[in-house]
């Protein structure tokens, strides 16, 4: 068909823009490996490897990468449990106050994390309660809930509901039927949320400016170095290992849900 | 004997929407019976109401006796072969066919035994091993029936079983479960729209509209003697005639119906009406006349000589042939 | 195997499973009782104590937060000063949606219409990676890219062009002393930031255009550019909505980029960041960071009625 080749300023259009989204996270690498220690000059003056072993080297990364992986693992492991049990909810029938649930889940990412953050600082504030790695977490596993839910809902909605009445009608019970038809079923699908909230809080600056009080996750320990550079070299390594980090588990994620469409439009 | 399912009275409503409504209905013990109805006429819920899927909001189920209103779908000896047969994509077929006697505590080694016993019984011998999406829609279906055979229900339910196939697997299907049931003895329930095939596989059956049984009987009760104008129409477009038609035929002033292949043609007679359509079928022609407002059929079987579109005729047939009807709709 | 028409519960399993096919409701309680426990106490109560602190007022002598309900301090968001924060930061949200759907659109054209397979694979995983990977990071990326030494002055110098850099940054309001302090680089770090929660909405769209629908233009006559203006740009109108909401929402919130990149200027975010702060003024900290609410509010309602929900 005459039509079916584009032409060729969409495609140039189409492989700029691309570029333009690309190229930016590439020299990150090549600033980690730049001898230039007070400017972010280009090109570098010459090439090294020695901070990495500055940065290997500095307790209060260790630190932060620390509290970052906690943070992480445990908001996710809310965040799966949380997420599953309401996108199973919203797989049964339709009862009143569906349409409620599913607003409530998206809005805590739906609304600038500015919002979210000093929401849960006053409230913490009205509460009394003092900033702790538990804060952290709280507010992580609110925003990370919607990222399982959403994988979780589309798998439960490919899956036809004849399948589980087909395990019941062939002697299964409740629990039979979750651990050998459900959960082979939705596996991938909630692997691949896990994977994803992951990756979102490790990442996450904005509402934990609000809720760490004096604790430094990496991000916020970049954050810090962004407004204020100190070790220049330095944080382009951490800048690389933090990109690195949060690259696999989308990598990992895209590949386990490759055949649905189910990451796409998701919304960070 | 006891009955394999029986209903007293069973009712499921939606809200407003009476799907069942105060069903009475003995299904005996060996039976191959069909529920037979156009859609959202109740069979399916019907269907439902046995395997447990849904509950009722009136009246009492009995399965071999015992009353089921307390007893959820997977506690019961009954099992159903889905209309989109419902396989579980991530198992293979031997798997599937097992699942049944997994969940029940049979060992892997007895359990994959008896699942190929029973592909061996539906003709799929050497496809345990594949997927169900690597299969074909009849294929499929046979995995669906050794997957609920295998558990040896004492009632098993097939919901629009041939629905998904074509013409010829079809007949080829009909035949297979008749033989199937007869050698296993199991009590079949069908639910279908397609009255040819309620017909000519059911021993006996129950035809439903708008939430209620119309008629129950064997195949022939039911095509020959019609209780209801909606089960004459319904179950071989019979001629339904009005109480006052059927008196000047020669008839008692009710209801009646009269089948098209029980009436012929004539050039005159106590009604006569014009032709107003002729279809050819192959085996005859169908001739449809007006008569004083009342559609008729006759067919015509062939080589006889068929008439002008615009004629003035009449009907004549045996008087044994007019079935009277009550009053029922 | 059994002849029994009833088998008997074989254990607790088995009578819960009873118990939740009698009470539907039951299961459907146990699943959302804890999601909705959390999301309604931790998240909702959080939004309604923010929502009260808005109508507090502070203490202007000794500074503390005095817990009863006035408007005042809202009437203080219409002072020149708060109004200008208010408008600079819609300003910018509407220039960096706008600039996100024109960068955007050929790459989401292209990958709706003609990546087939493998290419398709490609563009999606292209648009995804950037979109998942780290946001401090891409920040810093551009950190580097439009500080002054670095290479976007080195790439003008290499090709002769830093006349036109220079120039650039000579316009009046949007210029500045280098691109990491004006708002046209503000304004690139935004748009690069959320341009692919611009491009999956808007792909999802165009790929809803059926083929035939494109052929039947052409077959009425129409030229590629017709097609074009009267076809696809209509049918893609939700996609941009959706994808609208997701680039004015998120530049809109954002405090990190204009701290970073930029003049310093005052932008939403940036006040509410400052104001329970270092400020301490958590009344008009809540009372900024409703403006965002009711935006959004209304920008979702107007969005709903013209469709882009479906594209989301």
């Amino acid at each position: 068909m005459h039509s079916d080749r584009a032409s060729l300023g969409l495609r140039i259009a189409a492989v700029a823009g691309l570029a333009f989204l690309h190229l930016p996270i590439l020299l990150i690498f090549l600033y980690a490996f730049t001898t230039e220690e007070r400017t972010y000059a280009f090109p570098p003056p010459g090439l090294t490897t020695q901070w990495f072993a500055v940065a290997w080297s500095r307790p209060d990364i260790w630190d932060a990468l620390l509290l970052s992986l906690q943070v992480a693992a445990v908001a996710t492991v809310l965040a799966m449990i949380l997420g599953t049990l309401v996108a199973a909810a919203m797989s049964r029938a339709r009862f009143f106050g569906r349409e409620q649930i599913s607003l409530l889940v998206l809005l805590p990412i739906a609304l600038p994390g500015v919002i979210t953050g000093i929401a849960l600082r006053s409230a913490f504030g009205i509460m009394d309660i003092p900033f702790s790695t538990w804060t952290i977490i709280l507010g992580h596993a609110t925003f990370c809930i919607v990222i399982v839910y959403n994988n979780a809902v589309a798998r439960f909605r490919r899956l036809s509901g004849g399948v589980m009445e087909a395990s019941a009608d062939l002697g299964a019970n409740a629990f039979q039927t979750f651990r050998y038809v459900l959960l082979p079923n939705l596996g991938t699908a909630l692997l691949a949320g896990g994977m994803l909230a992951f990756a979102l809080s490790f990442d996450e600056v904005i509402v934990t400016t609000f809720t760490a009080g004096q604790q430094a996750t990496l991000p916020i320990w970049m954050l810090e170095e962004l407004i204020r550079p100190r070790q220049r070299p330095v944080t382009n390594v951490v800048a690389m290992v933090v990109f690195a980090a949060t690259f696999l588990p989308i990598l990992i994620a895209y590949y386990l849900t490759r055949n649905g469409q189910e990451l796409a439009g998701s919304g960070k | 004997m006891t009955a394999a399912v029986e209903f007293q009275s069973v009712s499921r409503h939606f809200g407003p929407v009476k799907a069942v409504d105060s069903v009475d209905l003995t299904i005996a013990e060996g039976a191959f019976f069909a529920m037979l109805g156009p859609s959202g006429s109740g069979k399916t819920t019907c269907l439902r109401l046995i395997s447990g899927f849904e509950t009722p909001t009136g009246g009492a189920i009995r399965i071999f006796g015992e009353d089921v209103s307390a007893t959820p779908p997977h506690l019961r000896n009954v099992n159903t072969v889905f209309q989109d047969y419902a396989l579980f994509p991530h198992m293979n077929v031997r798997d599937n066919v097992a699942y049944g006697l997994m969940v029940k505590g049979m060992g892997r080694a007895a359990r994959l035994a008896r699942a190929e016993e029973m592909l061996a019984l539906v003709k799929l011998d050497g496809y345990g091993d594949r997927k169900p999406a690597q299969l074909s829609g009849g294929q499929r279906q046979r995995v669906a029936l050794a997957r609920a055979l295998v558990n040896e229900p004492r009632v098993l339910l097939l919901d629009e079983p041939l629905g998904a196939l074509d013409l010829k697997l079809r007949e080829a299907m009909q035949d297979e479960l008749k033989a199937l049931q007869h050698r296993l003895g199991i009590t079949f329930i069908f639910v279908t729209h397609d009255q040819h095939e309620a017909l000519s596989m059911a021993d006996s059956l129950a035809v439903f509209n708008e939430g209620r049984i119309a008629q129950i009987g064997t195949p022939a009760e039911i095509y020959d003697r019609p209780a209801t104008r909606f089960v004459a129409d319904f179950v071989g477009s019979s001629n339904v005639l009005p109480p006052d038609l059927t008196r000047a035929l020669g008839g008692p002033a009710q209801w009646a119906s009269l089948r098209p292949e029980n009436t012929r043609l004539a050039a005159s007679g106590p009604v006569t009406g014009t032709v107003t359509a002729l279809r050819y079928l192959g085996s005859g022609t169908r001739v449809v006349l007006d008569l004083g407002g009342t559609e008729v059929a006759a067919l015509l079987p062939a080589g006889q000589p068929l008439p002008e579109p615009g004629a003035a005729l009449s009907i004549a047939f045996d008087p044994a042939a007019l079935h009277v009807m009550g009053d029922a709709a | 195997m059994s002849r029994e028409a009833i088998f008997p519960a074989r254990g607790p399993a088995d009578r819960l499973t009873a118990a939740f096919w009698r009470h539907p409701r039951l299961l459907l309680g146990l699943l959302l009782t804890p999601p909705l426990l959390w999301l309604g106490v931790v998240y909702l109560g959080s939004l309604a104590a923010l929502l009260l602190q808005s109508f507090y007022s502070i203490d202007e002598f000794s500074g503390m937060v005095v817990p009863e309900f006035t408007l005042k301090t809202y009437a203080e968001l219409l002072r020149p000063s708060n109004y200008d924060v208010i408008l600079r930061t819609l300003l910018m949200s509407a220039a960096v949606t706008l600039g996100c759907a024109v960068i955007a659109f050929p790459i989401a054209y292209y990958a709706a219409r003609f990546a087939r397979g493998r290419l398709k694979a490609l563009f999606y995983l292209g648009v995804m990676l950037p979109l998942w990977s780290s946001y401090l990071v891409k920040v810093y990326a551009w950190k580097l890219i439009l500080a002054k030494e670095g290479i976007i002055t080195w790439a003008a110098e290499s090709t002769h062009t830093s006349g036109i850099l220079n120039a650039i940054l000579a316009l009046p309001v949007i210029g500045g002393n280098s691109l990491s302090t004006s708002y046209v680089g503000m304004f690139l770090v935004f748009t690069y930031v959320w341009l692919p929660y611009m491009i999956l909405p808007m792909q999802a769209a165009l790929e809803r255009v059926p083929t035939s629908m494109l052929e039947a233009s052409q077959d009425l006559g129409a030229t590629r550019a017709q097609t074009f203006r009267t076809v696809i740009l209509p049918l893609a109108l939700p996609g941009v909505i959706a994808g609208s909401i997701f680039t004015f929402s998120l530049t809109m919130g954002d405090y990190i980029i204009p701290q970073i990149v930029g003049n310093s200027a005052n932008f939403i975010g940036m006040a509410v960041y400052q104001l329970q702060g270092t400020a301490g003024n958590i009344p008009l900290a809540a009372a900024f960071a409703v403006v965002p609410i009711l935006i959004m509010l209304v920008y979702l309602t107007l969005a709903r009625r013209a469709g882009a929900f479906d594209a989301l």
